[in-house]
């Protein structure tokens, strides 16, 4: 019909007149929206607490807890709260296949130690998509009540104001003497944007595995660490055709910087400056450890960059196929459970020009914002970072604890986590809790990834990086 | 047959004009509403689902927060620093360079593949479901499949290889085999249901058409090019839409199997959009790329109305 093509013939004007109306008046929407558009949000603003984070964080009383003595199994049990009441949600990253069953441990002795009128519903996220569903559940207005988050991550959140700021109940007196027992570098972890934004209870270091029964074999066992000229000797000796002398993450999805920072703090660099206003990677020590870690990974030490993941690469270290291995201490659990056929320890990178650290993650208990059971919220975690409790998982799922008080009773029957608490902790050197770290550290790792197969110079790495870095702080 | 007694004279028959009009717009009053009943649910859904968020992702793109935070107006700085992001840059590099490897690979292997079954006549049902069935697979399974079948160390192809005296291939860890390698697998994803549709498509075209052709004395080759594209240019025309707007949105492979990597080689535009939005929690830099992806789109639909139009 010729009405019908005529109007087929003007429909495609009259939808574009349509759209253009659209969009003028989002154009109007938008500048018209720069008001406080907070309808389901919760101020941004977190209260600091009169007396405020550094008033409470290196004061609190030093003296040892008497409780010290008690270990993990015999604190004594606080009297139950029963004016406390109500159901809180409680989400962690999963440690362990039966992370579910250990946290219902937990919550089975809160409920009858502490708050048996508490119903704490336990959930878990998944480690590789945890932010977008901690931002999810955060966006909802109605995320769990408490959260275990990372150094890594939390620090954004806290400046989004969807963290609950803390100070006033980790400053109270009657809890000082848990707060003692917690390291202070863990405390400066959790502090910080004015604020306390959780209380640390784990860490998780990232340490060397070394297959003992090839370094005693080739000679090499007591100097392969002397150095960093050493470690690359030693991982050229052990090279044959079946054995990789070397092996590291080099991928930004295996979050890879793990392996790389200790090797930059030895450097006495860092990924942001003192000030956090822009790159730290800046001195010839930073450049020379970049060009070292370039030089291992194109000496034909390791297996093809790229070619494994985080699991293949333990998986060859288990198989007697890798003889030094960056990785994770939780790997401890596999070597114990299914014991290779060779001999095996962990260890810390060798010292650099400036520093011996060790890479750590520290893990917090935060209370969100919008939790409208603050009060048991906080019991909780009391009770989770509680000797006992803390301990026990620790050493359940092969974690390290922040408790100085306990250290000295766990893993007694595990000599490589008794190795890592010991010696590797006390090294740790974790990363600057920057909101925007995570995002610097993903910016920047392609570049040193490009480096790692031997496409830049170290110098050209960290200015890559360094670019990288300050385009993130920049933006 | 046998006149029906309507018991009404002619002249009771015979419409008035002014009854006739009234009739006729009732009767068009009433189909128009049938119609506008029966699109109404979907009008809804496409405004609220649709309609709503584009605009507000438009809007969105003025700003900054408004997730977890308050919403901040910051003009055309998300403009001005998606244009100025080398690694947006490099994310619509690679998912234009994927989409131009894998839509015509899957054009043209599912195009040989539906016209070997048209010749079929007995028993290609069993080969017609082999063929859908790594179309039924999810993404994240079918990124499974391949993670094990290319595997540097112990993936089929790889020991395939060293069985022959090769050395093994890198594929996803290769800066430049990783695109191509993920386009591979979407292809073999992507082969089963657009054999079938163009199977469909060839099926449904006239075959008195090729008899004449034949008698005519053309041939396989000048039947296909003549006929048979020339026929199927419907087909093609949703084809080629529906494909460019599947393939712009690369995500599930890129993230099950490289997350972008390495070096940034994979990284598609979908994953850089996730990451801004829900890793870094930069919203308005996040929208203004989706913006984009969705101007992209309707500007490559449009582009290819125009150079597929039926032109009579």
């Amino acid at each position: 019909m010729p009405s019908s093509n005529s109007d087929r013939q003007r429909s495609p004007g009259r939808l574009w007149r349509i759209l253009a109306v659209v969009f003028v008046l989002a154009l109007v929407a938008a500048g018209c929206g720069n008001d406080d558009d907070s309808s389901g949000v919760t101020d941004p603003t977190p209260e600091v607490a009169s007396g405020g984070a550094d008033d409470s964080s290196g004061d609190a009383s030093p003296e040892p807890a008497d409780d010290s003595e008690e270990g993990t199994a015999d604190a004594p049990a606080p009297a139950p709260t029963p004016e406390l009441s109500g159901t809180i949600g409680f989400i962690k990253g999963p440690h362990s296949a039966m992370e579910v069953e250990f946290n219902e441990q937990i919550i089975a002795d809160f409920n009858s130690q502490v708050a048996p009128d508490v119903n704490v519903e336990f959930s878990t996220y998944d480690w590789p998509v945890h932010v977008a569903e901690l931002t999810t559940l955060f966006a909802s207005g109605s995320p769990p009540d408490v959260q275990y988050l990372v150094d890594l991550i939390y620090p954004a959140f806290a400046e989004q104001g969807v963290l609950h700021d803390m100070t006033d109940f980790v400053n109270d007196p009657e809890w000082a003497d848990e707060r003692a027992d917690i390291s202070p570098f863990a405390w400066d972890l959790a502090e910080q944007q004015g604020g306390t934004w959780g209380v640390p209870v784990l860490g998780a270091v990232y340490n060397i595995f070394i297959n003992e029964t090839l370094l005693e074999e080739a000679g090499l066992l007591d100097s392969w660490d002397d150095s960093y000229e050493s470690m690359l000797a030693a991982a050229e000796e052990l090279t044959t055709d079946d054995v990789f002398g070397f092996a590291a993450r080099t991928s930004a999805a295996d979050f890879a910087w793990w392996d790389w920072y200790p090797y930059i703090h030895n450097a006495g660099g860092d990924v942001l400056s003192d000030d956090w206003t822009e790159c730290g990677l800046v001195g010839q020590d930073v450049v020379d450890a970049m060009q070292f870690l370039i030089d291992i990974h194109t000496a034909g030490v390791t297996p093809a960059i790229g070619s494994l993941d985080n699991q293949g690469l333990f998986d060859l270290f288990a198989a007697g196929r890798v003889a030094i291995l960056h990785h994770e201490t939780p790997n401890i659990v596999s070597l114990n459970e299914n014991p290779p056929g060779f001999e095996w320890t962990v260890a810390a990178a060798p010292p650099g020009p400036q520093g011996h650290t060790v890479m750590g993650n520290f893990g917090i208990l935060s209370i969100a914002e919008a939790s409208n059971n603050k009060d048991a919220a906080w019991e909780f975690i009391k009770h989770w970072a509680s000797a006992p409790q803390v301990g026990r998982f620790a050493e359940q799922v092969n974690l390290q604890v922040v408790r100085t008080d306990i250290i000295g009773d766990l893993f007694a029957e595990n000599p490589a986590m008794k190795t890592v608490q010991s010696e590797l902790v006390p090294r740790v050197q974790g990363l600057q809790p920057h909101p925007q770290i995570l995002e610097a550290l993903q910016a920047a790792w392609p570049v040193a990834e490009d480096a790692f197969r031997g496409n830049l110079t170290g110098e050209e790495a960290i200015a890559g990086m360094c670019a990288a870095i300050d385009g993130v702080l920049a933006g | 047959m046998t006149d029906v007694d309507t018991g009404l004279s002619s002249t009771q028959l015979t419409l008035s004009p002014e009854e006739h009009r009234r009739l006729r717009r009732r009767y068009r009053r009433r189909t128009t509403l049938t119609a506008y009943a029966f699109l109404g649910p979907n009008l809804l859904a496409f405004i609220a689902f649709l309609l709503i968020p584009v605009v507000w992702l438009f809007v969105s793109t003025f700003r900054t927060g408004g997730v977890l935070g308050p919403a901040e107006f910051v003009g055309l700085d998300n403009w001005r620093d998606t244009f100025a992001d080398p690694l947006a840059r490099t994310s619509i590099r690679n998912t234009v360079v994927y989409s131009a490897m894998a839509i015509p690979a899957v054009f043209i292997i599912a195009m040989v593949l539906a016209l070997a079954l048209r010749t079929i006549s007995r028993g290609s049902a069993p080969i017609r479901v082999a063929l859908y069935l790594p179309t039924l697979q999810p993404a994240v399974v079918a990124a499974f499949i391949f993670a094990f079948v290319l595997h540097p160390d112990f993936g089929v192809i790889n020991y395939a290889i060293r069985g022959l005296g090769g050395d093994p291939i890198n594929f996803l860890g290769d800066t430049s085999l990783a695109l191509p390698t993920i386009a591979g697998i979407e292809v073999w994803r992507g082969t089963g249901f657009w054999t079938m549709m163009f199977l469909a498509g060839l099926t449904a075209l006239p075959s008195e058409l090729y008899h004449a052709a034949e008698i005519d004395g053309a041939g396989a080759i000048r039947r296909f090019l003549r006929l048979t594209l020339p026929l199927l240019r419907p087909t093609f025309y949703f084809a080629v839409i529906f494909a460019t707007i599947v393939n712009l949105q690369l995500f599930d492979s890129v993230f099950a199997l490289t997350d972008g990597g390495p070096v940034n080689s994979t990284i598609s535009v979908s994953l850089y959009i996730y990451r801004s939005l829900f890793l870094f929690g930069d919203i308005g830099f996040g929208a203004t790329l989706s913006f984009l992806l969705v101007i992209t789109v309707l500007v490559l639909t449009g582009l290819q109305t125009f150079l597929l139009r039926d032109r009579k």
